[in-house]
C-alpha cells in the first residue's frame, strides 16, 4: 500500500498517462472529464495528506534541525560512491516528504489545478487529450517539487515542470507562442544548469569537510551539518551566487524577468495561472529550501542587500511597466513580478516575520493572480481582445464578473481584510528591522510599489469594467454564443480562490501556525528569534483569546506586528 | 609446445563471445552467396532470415558472455578483466538494437553481407575490450574499421552513399595510419607491445626524466583515436558521412566508433585494474591531460555550435554525437587524472565519482538515446522518402503521435532534462568534473554546463518542430509500419527511463572497473 503521499504526488500523471494511452483522440469533452475527475481526487488526496500531516505530534523546536520534513519516504536511488564496500558512499535517493511550508503549497497547487482545468474548459478545443495531459503532468511536477527533500530529487522535478509547461505555452498559446516557449524555456534552463553545478559543489565542498556525512544530498541532514560545521565565508558567497542565478531566473528577480511577460501573455489561461500561481513559487521556494538554511552568512551579507536591492528594485519597475501597458494580461504579468519581489523581500529579511511574510505572501499571490489570470482569461474569451483601450464597462454588462475582478483586485492590492494585506505588510515590516538601516530603504521602495499596485490595478477597473460600455462588436463567428455572465463553471473555477482570499485575509493564523515551527528553524540560524521568541508566544496567547473570543475583525495579522 | 597450445587455449576461453560472433561472421558470409542467384536477386523476405540469424547470433555470445565473469590479468594477449566483461555487454546489448534498425535497411539481396559486417564491428569492439597488446588492439580496430567501409555502401549505392563511404575510408585509413605511428613509439620507448608491459615499464621509469618518445606517442594516438571519438578537429567527415550513409549506418557509426576509441584510449592511457601508476613524467598522462582537456572544449563547443547551425536532421545529429563525444571527454580527462593521483586523493576526498565511471555510464546511456533517435527516424520514414529535414518531421506529433512522444523523450534525454538517463549521465560527470577539485577540471564543469544548456537549444528546435508545427504534405497513407525499429525503440526507451530511476543495475558493475 503506497502512502497517501506518493499516491498524491504521481495521481495527476497517472490520469495523464490514462487520457493519453486509452484514447489519444478522446474527444474535448472527455478528456476534461478525466481531467476534472483527476484533479480533484488530487485535490482530496491532498487534503487526506493534510489532516495526516495535522495529526502528527508536534516536534520540538531542539529536536529538529533547520529543515524537518515529516512524513519521510527514503529509498536509495543511486549510490555515487567509488571507494568499495567499506567506504560509506554517497548517495541519491529518493526521499520525499512534507513540511508545513511545502503542505500549504502543495494545497494551493492542487486547488490552482482544478481552476486552470475549469477555465479550460471550452477555451481548449483542439488537442484536448494533449492538453490536459500536459496540465496533469505539470501539476505531478509540481507537487513532486514541494515534497522532495533530496537536492537531486528537488532538482528533477523542478526541471521537469519545464516540459510540460513548454508544450503548453508552445501548442496552445498565443501567436507568439513558439518563441515565447523557447525563450522561456532556455532562459529558465540556462539558469538552472548553474544551479545545479552549485548544487553540486556544495554537496562535494561540504561532503569534504565532513566525512562522516553519507547523505549529503539530503536537504535536512545536509542543513544539519552546515548548521553544525558552517562553510568557509568566500565559498559560501560563491556558492550563493552560483545557486541563487537559476532561482533568480525563476522567482524572476528584477534583471532576469524578462522571460515572463512574454510567457505569461502567449500561454493559454490555465498555462498562465499555473505559471504565476505556482511555477514561480519554485524560485522562492528554492531560496527558501536551499539557500537560507545551507548558507546563512552568504544570505545575510549577500543575499540581504543583493536580493534585497533586486527585489525593491523589481518592486517599483515592474509596477511601472505594470501601468504602461494596454495589454491587461501582460499587466497583470508585470503585477507577478512587484508581487515576487515583496515575497523575496520578505524571505531575505531573514526573520520569523519576513520569512512567514514571504510564505504567506507565495500563497496570497498564487490565489489572487491565478484568480486575475482566470478572469482576464474569461473575458478574452467572451470579446477576444485584452486592450484596455478597447474594453470599457463590462460590469454593467457582465456584472458577476464584476464584482469577481474587483473582489480580485483588491485582494492583490493588499486591502485590509484580505489575503494580500497580511502577506504584504508581514514582508514590508520584516524587512524593516533587518539589515542596518538597509532594510528600511528597501522596505520603503517596497511600500511605494503598494501605491503603484494599487494604482495600476484600479486603473484597469476602472476603465475596463466600469465607465461608458465600450466594447467591441459581436465580431466573432456566426453560432458563437450570445455574451453572458459567468456561468456555473466559472464561478466554480473561481470561488475557492475568491473564499481563500477571504478567508486568508480574516483568519491568516492557522497558515501562520502551519508554517511557524518551520519558519522559526530557519530563522533561527539568523539569530532574531531569541528577540522575537516571547513575543511570538504572546501573540500565540493573543491570538487563542482573539479567536475564542470570536472576534475573527481583530485577526488582521496584526497580532503578529512586531 | 604444450605450453604454447595451453597458452592459446586458454587465450581462446577470454574471447570466446567474440568468437562465437566472428563464426557467425563466417557462416553468413560463406552461405550467402548461394542463395542469391545469378543476376543477384535473392527470394523476397530473405532479409528476416539473416537478420534473425544474425540475432541468435548476438543471444548466444550474449550466453557465452554472460557465463564468462571476469579472470584475473595475465600477462597474454587477451584479458578478460571487468572492464572487458562490462564494454562486451553494451556491444551485445546495443548490437541487438543495431541489428533491429538495420533490419529493412538493406535489401535481401544485400541483406546477409551487411548483417555479417555488422556482427564483425561489434566483434571488433569487444577485441578492443579483450586485448592486451598493441598489435592485437591494432588488429582489433582494424576489424571495427574495415567491415564499417562495407557497412556504410552495402545498403545503398547512390552517389551520397558513395561519397560518403569514400570520405570515412580515406580518413579512416590516414586514421589508422596514425595510430600505428603512436604505437611504434610507445613501442620504441618501452621495449615490449604488452599493454600491462608498457605500464609496468611506466611504472620502473619512475623518477626518470619525462621521454619524448612517449609525448609524441601520446599525441598520436589521441590524434588517431580522435577520429574514431568524433573530437574535433578530426570531427569534419562526421556531418556529410552521417547525411550520405543509410539511417542504419549513421546510427552505428554515432555510437559503435565512440566505444572503441574510449575503449582503447583507456587500455592505453589508464594501467589496469589494481594496478596504482604514480605521478610520473614518463607515463602519457602529462602529455594527454592538456591535450584532452583543449580537445574536449573544442569538442563541446563545435559541436554544440555548429548543431546550433543545421537544418538536415542527421547533420544536426552527427554534431550532436559530436558533442556528446566531448562531454565523455571530459569524463575520461578527469578520471585519467584522478587515477593516476588517486593514492592522494583518497585520502582527500573519499567519496569523489571517477570520471572513467561517470564516462562510462554516459556511454551506455548515450547508446541508449542516440540508438533510440535513430530508431525513430527509420520508424518514421514515409515509403519515398527517408526522414532528412526538419520539415519531414513537422507536425509529427499530428500524424504519427506515439513516435513523435518516443523522440521527444529521447531528445529531453540528449539535452540532459530529468527524468530520463541523460541527465544523470551529464549529473555524473558534473559530480566527477567538480570533486576532482583541479580548477581546470572545475572549468571543464563549467563549460559542460554551458554547452548542455546550448544542446538543449537545439534539441527543443527539433521537438518544436514536431509538437508545435503543422505537417508538412501530411499523407498519412505513405508511412510504412517497421515493427524492428519500433521494438528497438521500445528496448531504448526502456534504457533511458529504466536507468533514470534505477541506475544502481548499471553503476554496480562500473564500480567494479575502477576500485
Amino acid at each position: 500500500m503506497p502512502s497517501l503521499l506518493v499516491v498524491m504526488i504521481f495521481l495527476p500523471a497517472i490520469a495523464a498517462v490514462a487520457l493519453l494511452l486509452l484514447d489519444p483522440q478522446a474527444t474535448a469533452v472527455r478528456a476534461r472529464w478525466v481531467a476534472l475527475l483527476g484533479t480533484v481526487t488530487t485535490f482530496l488526496v491532498s487534503w487526506g495528506v493534510a489532516a495526516q500531516f495535522l495529526a502528527l505530534p508536534e516536534v520540538s523546536a531542539s529536536a529538529r534541525g533547520p529543515v524537518h520534513p515529516q512524513m519521510v519516504l527514503r529509498h536509495t536511488w543511486l549510490d555515487l560512491s567509488q571507494a568499495g564496500p567499506q567506504s560509506p558512499g554517497v548517495k541519491l535517493e529518493f526521499f520525499l516528504g512534507l513540511d508545513g511550508i511545502s503542505l500549504s503549497l502543495v494545497l494551493l497547487t492542487t486547488i490552482l489545478s482544478i481552476s486552470s482545468v475549469l477555465v479550460s474548459w471550452t477555451a481548449i478545443k483542439d488537442r484536448a487529450a494533449e492538453f490536459y495531459a500536459c496540465l496533469l503532468i505539470l501539476e505531478t511536477g509540481l507537487i513532486g517539487v514541494f515534497c522532495s527533500f533530496d537536492i537531486l530529487l528537488f532538482y528533477v522535478f523542478f526541471e521537469f515542470t519545464l516540459i510540460p509547461l513548454f508544450f503548453l505555452v508552445g501548442i496552445w498559446g498565443g501567436p507568439l507562442r513558439r518563441y515565447a516557449a523557447g525563450k522561456f524555456f532556455v532562459y529558465t534552463l540556462g539558469g538552472s544548469l548553474i544551479t545545479l553545478l552549485g548544487l553540486v559543489s556544495l554537496v562535494v565542498t561540504t561532503v569534504q569537510a565532513n566525512p562522516g556525512l553519507t547523505t549529503p544530498f539530503s536537504i535536512p541532514d545536509l542543513a544539519n551539518a552546515l548548521t553544525q560545521n558552517p562553510l568557509d565565508k568566500s565559498v559560501q558567497l560563491t556558492l550563493f551566487l552560483m545557486i541563487a542565478a537559476g532561482f533568480m531566473v525563476k522567482v524572476p528577480l528584477f534583471p532576469f524577468h524578462t522571460w515572463l511577460p512574454l510567457a505569461h501573455v502567449e500561454a493559454p489561461t490555465a498555462g498562465s495561472v499555473l505559471l504565476a500561481g505556482v511555477l514561480l513559487k519554485l524560485g522562492t521556494y528554492g531560496f527558501l529550501r536551499m539557500l537560507l538554511p545551507m548558507l546563512p552568512y552568504a544570505c545575510l551579507h549577500t543575499g540581504l542587500p543583493l536580493i534585497g536591492a533586486m527585489a525593491s528594485i523589481g518592486i517599483v519597475y515592474g509596477s511601472l511597466c505594470a501601468l504602461s501597458q494596454n495589454d491587461i494580461k501582460k499587466l497583470v504579468a508585470y503585477s507577478s513580478v512587484a508581487h515576487l519581489g515583496f515575497c523575496m523581500l520578505g524571505l531575505f529579511a531573514l526573520n520569523v516575520e519576513g520569512i512567514s511574510g514571504g510564505v504567506l505572501q507565495m500563497i496570497n499571490h498564487g490565489l489572487s493572480t491565478g484568480a486575475l489570470f482566470c478572469i482576464v482569461g474569461m473575458f478574452y474569451e467572451r470579446y477576444h481582445t485584452r486592450q484596455l483601450n478597447e474594453l470599457g464597462g463590462i460590469a454593467t454588462k457582465l456584472p458577476l464578473m464584476g464584482v469577481a475582478m474587483v473582489f480580485t483586485s483588491f485582494a492583490s492590492i493588499g486591502l485590509p481584510g484580505l489575503n494580500g494585506f497580511v502577506g504584504e505588510f508581514l514582508c514590508l515590516a520584516g524587512m524593516f528591522r533587518a539589515g542596518d538601516g538597509q532594510g528600511v530603504i528597501f522596505s520603503a521602495l517596497g511600500a511605494m510599489g503598494v501605491v503603484l499596485g494599487a494604482w495600476y490595478l484600479l486603473g484597469v477597473v476602472q476603465h475596463a469594467f466600469f465607465g461608458p460600455v465600450h466594447l467591441p462588436a459581436e465580431h466573432h463567428g456566426p453560432g458563437h454564443e450570445p455574451i453572458a455572465d459567468l456561468n456555473a463553471r466559472e464561478v466554480a473555477a473561481l470561488a475557492p480562490l475568491l473564499v481563500l482570499c477571504l478567508v486568508l485575509g480574516l483568519f491568516p493564523q492557522p497558515l501562520l501556525n502551519l508554517i511557524r515551527p518551520d519558519v522559526e528553524a530557519v530563522a533561527k540560524l539568523y539569530g532574531n528569534v531569541q528577540a522575537t521568541n516571547p513575543n511570538a508566544e504572546q501573540h500565540a496567547s493573543l491570538n487563542n483569546h482573539a479567536s475564542q473570543k470570536n472576534l475573527p475583525s481583530v485577526a488582521l495579522g496584526s497580532e503578529v506586528r512586531p | 609446445m604444450n605450453a604454447a597450445i595451453q597458452q592459446l587455449n586458454n587465450a581462446f576461453s577470454l574471447i570466446a563471445p567474440d568468437a562465437v560472433l566472428l563464426a557467425a561472421v563466417c557462416l553468413i558470409f560463406f552461405a550467402a552467396p548461394f542463395l542469391v542467384n545469378d543476376r543477384g536477386e535473392a527470394p523476397v523476405g530473405l532479409r528476416h532470415r539473416w537478420g534473425c540469424l544474425s540475432l541468435l547470433a548476438l543471444l548466444i555470445a550474449g550466453c557465452v558472455w554472460w557465463q564468462s565473469p571476469p579472470v584475473t590479468r595475465t600477462l597474454g594477449p587477451f584479458v578478460l578483466d571487468e572492464l572487458t566483461w562490462y564494454i562486451r555487454g553494451l556491444t551485445l546489448t546495443f548490437g541487438v538494437i543495431l541489428v533491429l534498425l538495420h533490419w529493412n535497411q538493406a535489401d535481401d539481396a544485400r541483406s546477409a553481407e551487411s548483417h555479417a559486417c555488422l556482427l564483425a564491428i561489434l566483434a571488433g569492439v569487444n577485441l578492443i575490450a579483450a586485448s592486451n597488446d598493441l598489435v592485437g588492439l591494432f588488429v582489433a580496430l582494424e576489424l571495427v574499421s574495415i567491415p564499417t567501409y562495407l557497412f556504410l555502401l552495402l545498403p545503398r549505392r547512390d552517389a551520397p552513399a558513395q561519397e560518403a563511404t569514400l570520405k570515412y575510408f580515406l580518413l579512416s585509413i590516414f586514421s589508422s595510419a596514425v595510430v600505428l605511428f603512436g604505437m611504434s613509439y610507445l613501442y620504441g620507448a618501452t621495449g615490449t607491445t604488452n599493454l600491462s608491459g608498457i605500464h609496468a615499464a611506466f611504472s620502473a621509469a619512475h623518477g626518470q626524466q619525462a621521454n619524448p618518445l612517449v609525448a609524441v606517442a601520446t599525441v598520436m594516438l589521441i590524434a588517431g583515436l580522435g577520429f574514431r571519438l568524433t573530437a574535433v578537429p578530426f570531427h569534419f567527415y562526421a556531418p556529410d558521412v552521417f547525411q550520405g550513409a543509410p539511417t542504419s549506418a549513421a546510427a552505428m557509426l554515432s555510437f559503435i566508433p565512440k566505444i572503441a576509441g574510449f575503449v582503447a584510449l583507456l587500455r592505453l592511457m589508464v594501467p589496469a585494474t589494481g594496478a596504482e601508476q604514480a605521478i610520473n613524467p614518463w607515463t602519457m598522462t602529462p602529455a594527454a591531460t592538456p591535450l584532452l582537456w583543449w580537445l574536449a572544449v573544442a569538442t563541446m563547443f563545435v559541436g554544440n555550435l555548429m548543431a546550433l547551425m543545421q537544418t538536415d536532421i542527421r547533420r544536426l545529429l552527427a554534431y550532436s554525437s559530436v558533442s556528446h563525444a566531448g562531454y565523455m571527454m571530459v569524463g575520461l580527462l578527469v578520471g585519467m587524472e584522478h587515477e593516476g593521483q588517486k593514492h592522494l586523493l583518497t585520502k582527500a576526498i573519499p567519496q569523489s565519482v571517477s570520471g572513467i565511471g561517470a564516462m562510462l555510464f554516459y556511454l551506455a546511456v548515450y547508446g541508449a538515446m542516440t540508438l533510440g533517435t535513430f530508431a525513430v527516424l527509420i520508424a518514421a520514414a514515409r515509403t519515398d522518402k527517408r526522414i532528412e529535414t526538419f520539415d519531414d518531421l513537422s507536425g509529427l506529433s499530428r500524424t504519427r503521435p506515439a513516435l513523435a512522444l518516443l523522440l521527444a523523450i529521447f531528445l529531453f534525454s540528449l539535452a540532459g532534462l530529468p527524468p530520463t538517463a541523460g541527465f544523470l549521465g551529464k549529473l555524473n560527470l558534473f559530480f566527477a568534473a567538480w570533486a576532482q577539485g583541479y580548477e581546470s577540471s572545475k572549468w571543464l564543469a563549467v563549460i559542460l554546463a554551458i554547452n548542455a544548456a546550448l544542446g538543449a537549444w537545439f534539441y527543443l528546435k527539433i521537438i518544436g518542430v514536431m509538437f508545435l508545427r503543422e505537417p508538412v504534405n501530411r499523407s498519412p497513407q505513405e508511412t510504412i509500419i517497421e515493427t524492428p525499429s519500433l521494438i528497438a525503440a521500445g528496448l531504448c526507451l526502456v534504457g533511458t527511463l529504466g536507468l533514470f530511476f534505477l541506475p544502481g543495475w548499471l553503476w554496480v558493475p562500473i564500480q567494479s572497473i575502477m576500485p
